[in-house]
């Protein structure tokens, strides 16, 4: 597979966020608003700069559309799309964001997500029921609803073949737990201890409480420009070099598919696993996020317990995963967060938002920087898509 | 039970009807492509194989292996807050070539004796007149 025409074409340029809450007293138009104006100024462009928005939902309209979001900023507006699309579709939302200013449509894209997630997500959910038509029909009248119970099932194929236990699943949960703990703008920052996960309740098994990602209020923004234009913004770019979309989970299954897209988006880059640095692996729970490590080859087939255990996913680690604490304790945005920390990993000036004070320290009690990464790999949902980003140093 | 705690009932389209027609006859079937013989679920009006239209719904004998489970514990939806904690489960059902995994629970034992590779037949347990679901329990010995 040769690499892809877009490698190195374009680049993230600008990221910004609201303050991250359970009752953000606001509305999504409010909470997309002031992520995107953040994230534009980030980039050190104006609004009327922005010729392109972006933004996608999971199955229930919670957000404002892209079209909203551009009529109220008054964008001279030329691509906008409004997707219904889930956590799988975090990197192919990206890529066609930067397909779209590659191919000259637009020439400063914004993304964004922005929802009253816990506020206001928890009331309409407990007044909401959805209709069993569809695939539903043979999900929901046995019980089968939610996403702890979907995504313990391909688990549950893993733990039974490879051993893989909820012992391993904690020390996952406390790792990115520590990462959070570095983090101004995490949600969940308080220590976890592998004890503290293995008394806490259970939700769906294989699941625990604290291996489930949270709820909350707040908004995320990109902006995505090409590489040429890139060079003269305020922050030195971070470059897109290869991404894929796909269909997984799989239909009424909810198997993943990372393990068949890897060597396309690998490839796609000129680079293999072994290059990358760190890793922004989307985890709605500790054990999907355990099989994204496998099947992008980070850990081998079957050891992602033990690579978990001996803390290879460690901000000293092996390949650093979820940085930031990822859904699990930093916030869930459907993923677009990640991507902003994985912006933040590969800046020159590092995170922005860790605990130390002036240049990192790399001291793992204020720091959360990684030492010199050059490459970030990121999936969504069950490996549906997956991106490269680099350094400019690179 | 009251309308608004009621379990969620499948709608049937012209695709599955005939499923549910068979469940409620205590009947397990799903369609077997015509011209190319692959099982396929969910009920499509194409094979997924060779895109033939053509298929019969063929009877399987209700038996399967338990693919992959959950267990329900932290109930969402009220209406099954009196089964927590429940086996969901994928079923992977005999004579299909390993082409149909059934969405279904595991009823008849208790969730910690529910393992992946467990053989299990189907049992009938009628939702409402017009729909019978398909469970799943244990062989027995």
């Amino acid at each position: 597979m040769p690499e892809q025409a877009i490698k190195d074409k374009t680049a993230i340029v600008g990221i910004g966020w609201t303050e991250f809450s359970r009752d953000s007293g606001v509305t999504p138009m409010t909470l997309a608003a002031r992520a995107s104006l953040a994230a534009i100024d980030d980039a050190g462009l104006r609004p009327r700069d922005v010729d392109g928005v972006v933004t996608w939902y999971h199955r229930r309209v919670d957000t404002v559309s892209a079209q909203e979001l551009s009529n109220a900023m008054e964008l001279d507006c030329r691509y906008e799309m409004f997707a219904n699309e889930g956590g799988h579709w975090m990197c192919a939302g990206v890529m066609t964001a930067a397909a779209v200013v590659h191919a000259g449509i637009c020439k400063n894209l914004l993304m964004y997500v922005a929802r009253n997630g816990y506020s206001e997500g928890r009331k309409r959910r407990a007044s909401e029921r959805r209709l069993p038509t569809g695939t539903d029909q043979f999900s929901d009248p046995y019980g089968l609803q939610q996403a702890a119970a979907i995504f313990g099932l391909p688990v549950s194929t893993h733990m039974a073949r490879y051993g893989t236990s909820t012992l391993d699943f904690a020390h996952l949960a406390v790792t990115q737990r520590k990462n959070a703990s570095l983090n101004k703008k995490a949600l969940m920052r308080q220590p976890i201890t592998v004890e503290d996960h293995q008394s806490s309740r259970w939700i769906s098994w294989p699941y625990r409480l604290l291996d489930c990602c949270q709820q909350n209020d707040g908004g995320v923004a990109i902006v995505i420009t090409t590489a040429e234009r890139a060079r003269d913004l305020r922050h030195a770019p971070v470059y897109i070099m290869s991404g894929v979309g796909g269909d997984a989970p799989a239909e009424l299954t909810w198997e993943g598919k990372g393990e068949q897209i890897a060597p396309a988006l690998y490839e796609g880059a000129g680079i293999s696993p072994k290059d990358v640095s760190l890793a922004e692996l989307y985890d709605p729970f500790t054990g999907v996020c355990l099989l994204h490590m496998e099947d992008f080859g980070l850990a081998p087939k079957g050891e992602g317990g033990a690579w978990v255990r001996e803390g290879r996913n460690s901000l000293d680690g092996d390949v650093p995963v979820n940085t930031h604490g990822g859904l699990h304790s930093e916030a869930h945005f459907i993923g677009l967060n990640h991507v902003i920390e994985a912006v933040q990993q590969l800046r020159p000036e590092g995170v922005v938002d860790d605990l130390c004070e002036g240049p990192h320290t790399y001291d793992r009690a204020t720091c959360r920087q990684v030492r010199n990464p050059k490459i970030a790999l990121l999936c969504g949902e069950s490996g549906g898509s997956a991106m490269l980003l680099r350094s400019a140093s690179l | 039970m009251t309308p608004d705690i009621a379990k969620p009932a499948p709608i049937a389209d012209e695709d599955t009807q005939p499923f549910w027609d068979a469940c409620k006859a205590h009947e397990l079937r799903v369609q077997q492509c015509s011209a190319c013989g692959r099982f396929r679920w969910p009920p499509r009006g194409f094979c997924p194989a060779c895109f033939s239209w053509e298929h019969t719904w063929a009877r399987l004998s209700g038996r399967g292996t338990v693919h992959s489970f959950s267990v329900v514990h932290h109930v969402v939806n009220p209406a099954f807050k009196a089964e927590a904690p429940y086996v969901v489960a994928l079923i992977s059902l005999e004579g299909t070539e390993g082409h149909v995994k059934l969405a279904s629970n595991v009823v008849g034992c208790p969730w910690e004796e529910v393992r992946v590779g467990m053989e299990v037949e189907v049992v009938f347990q009628e939702l409402n007149e017009d729909i019978t679901l398909p469970k799943f329990r244990p062989v027995a010995g």
